[in-house]
């Protein structure tokens, strides 16, 4: 049976342990080790929306493992804008490649795109649903920077609302015991209420404040996102809220001892650049880290055992 | 004899939709004519009949051999806990009551206007109760949550457009 990876919430905790686990085995192995192991093999990398780090990222991965790409990265220049469904889109493709990477603006589109052809798909975004190759990263770096995924005090800050990053993250996060979740953004970039209803056997809390200085006093991870400009129908909503929290060294003088900060970027102002030197910054070891994790995923999918 | 079997001739084959709750027998009626094996059907629809569990409740006689399994669970989505009663030589032979399904296939559309279902011609729909108290639906592909009133049904094709089927 193929592998794809369209949404965390397909995977099982041991899934998520086995990427992991891959992913410092890749990062451990010399890149001299590594330049073979994906030779012959290409990587359908279609971004039907623009992005620069993940696909990036991917493509990078792949190369870096001896693999090729083919693709395009925005929708404009395929047959998509001649009308062309999505679904023969990827069967086209699917005629050529070995694996599918893909960014899409409409939500579920990974999974009908999985459904649709037997290569594997990894989901590189889709819409403001899941982000799962981000989620991974961020749990590889959270372990990395903190050693442990259970009994952690995470701030998540800013756009929860429309936020597939923080979506993908809460459900993958929450199944580890004791996870304790401050909510910090505007009224209108709330969570969904439906994701923070605690699951059987869960021991997730849930916290909801407009302050983000009392969360960063409490908490021992801040994760930071942007306010996605393009996400909101109403551009006066995005104006009132576009700088509703801005992190700075200042604000950073009142946080708990070895706190730490990631943001998935691309960041716009509400991270103030006096706070890069900081040692509370992380965002620019979880873009490395993507890189290993996505290799993982592609070795993954792929059926390819380092 | 009891005034409702005055209003509503008894059946010697067909199918009894009983106990709907008072009010819903319209939506139910509309759901079976949007069914293309069901046109045509004779039927015989008693409203506001009084019950014994229910107070008020409606009713739907089908002078039809038997009711689809797919018809049965778009009747769910507006009245679940209905009795659909198969009757022969006017006893009944088997009686279920109406559940409401744990997935929702090709049956209602996503309320998520981002959805690639409501943007991708030809798109399967998929849903999975998610709470069955509150009704919650959530969707396979955007992954989103809604009450089950949300989610519009989706209506069979127009009589032309679908092959006639006889009973």
């Amino acid at each position: 049976m193929k592998r794809d990876l369209v949404s965390i919430d397909d995977l099982a905790t041991a899934d998520l342990e086995r990427y992991l686990a891959l992913a410092a085995r890749v990062e451990a192995m010399p890149e001299r080790d590594k330049v073979h192991l994906l030779v012959g093999r290409l990587l359908m990398v279609l971004f039907f929306e623009p992005s620069t780090r993940t696909r990036l990222s991917f493509e990078s991965a792949m190369k870096k493992l001896g693999g090729s790409c083919a693709g395009f990265a925005e929708a404009a220049a395929t047959s998509v804008a001649k009308g062309e469904t999505l679904v023969d889109t990827i069967r086209t493709v699917a005629q050529y490649g070995d694996a599918i990477v893909m960014r899409h603006p409409k939500e579920g589109a990974a999974r009908l795109a999985a459904e649709s052809c037997a290569l594997p798909v990894v989901n590189a975004g889709d819409g403001a649903n899941q982000h799962p190759t981000q989620t991974l990263l961020d749990l590889y770096t959270i372990r990395k920077l903190l050693g442990r995924l259970e009994n952690l005090s995470i701030a998540l800050v800013g756009d929860l609302r429309y936020s597939r990053t923080v979506h993908s993250l809460v459900n993958a996060l929450r199944r580890f015991a004791g996870v304790r979740f401050v909510l910090v953004s505007p009224p209108s970039l709330r969570l969904d209420p439906h994701t923070t209803r605690a699951g059987p056997g869960e021991t997730a809390t849930f916290e909801e404040t407009t302050d983000l200085r009392a969360a960063v006093r409490q908490c021992e991870l801040l994760y930071m996102t942007r306010i996605q400009k393009e996400r909101f129908p109403d551009l006066i909503e995005y104006e009132r809220v576009k700088d509703a929290y801005v992190l700075d060294a200042a604000v950073l003088r009142e946080a708990r001892p070895g706190l730490r900060v990631m943001h998935p970027l691309p960041r716009v102002n509400e991270i103030s650049r006096d706070v890069d030197a900081l040692p509370a910054a992380a965002w620019f070891e979880q873009v490395r880290n993507g890189l290993f994790v996505r290799q993982a995923i592609l070795l993954d999918v792929l059926g390819v055992t380092p | 004899m009891s005034d409702k079997h005055l209003l509503i001739p008894k059946i010697e084959d067909g199918i009894v939709i009983d106990h709907i709750p008072a009010g819903l027998g319209t939506a139910v009626l509309g759901i079976l004519q949007d069914h293309a094996e069901l046109r045509g059907t004779t039927t015989a629809v008693g409203l506001g009949l009084p019950s014994a569990r229910l107070g008020r409740k409606d009713m739907i006689k089908l002078w039809s051999r038997d009711i689809p399994d797919h018809v049965v669970q778009h009747i769910s989505l507006v009245a679940p806990g209905a009795t659909v009663k198969r009757v022969r030589g006017f006893a009944v032979d088997k009686r279920y009551v109406v559940a409401l399904p744990r997935e929702l296939v090709d049956m209602v559309r996503c309320f998520n206007p981002n959805c690639i279902t409501n943007v991708e011609p030809g798109a399967p729909t998929r849903f999975r109760c998610v709470d069955e108290t509150a009704r919650l639906f959530r969707c396979a592909y955007c992954e989103k949550v809604f009450p089950l009133a949300q989610l519009e049904r989706i209506r069979a094709a127009p009589a032309s457009e679908v092959p006639w089927s006889a009973e």
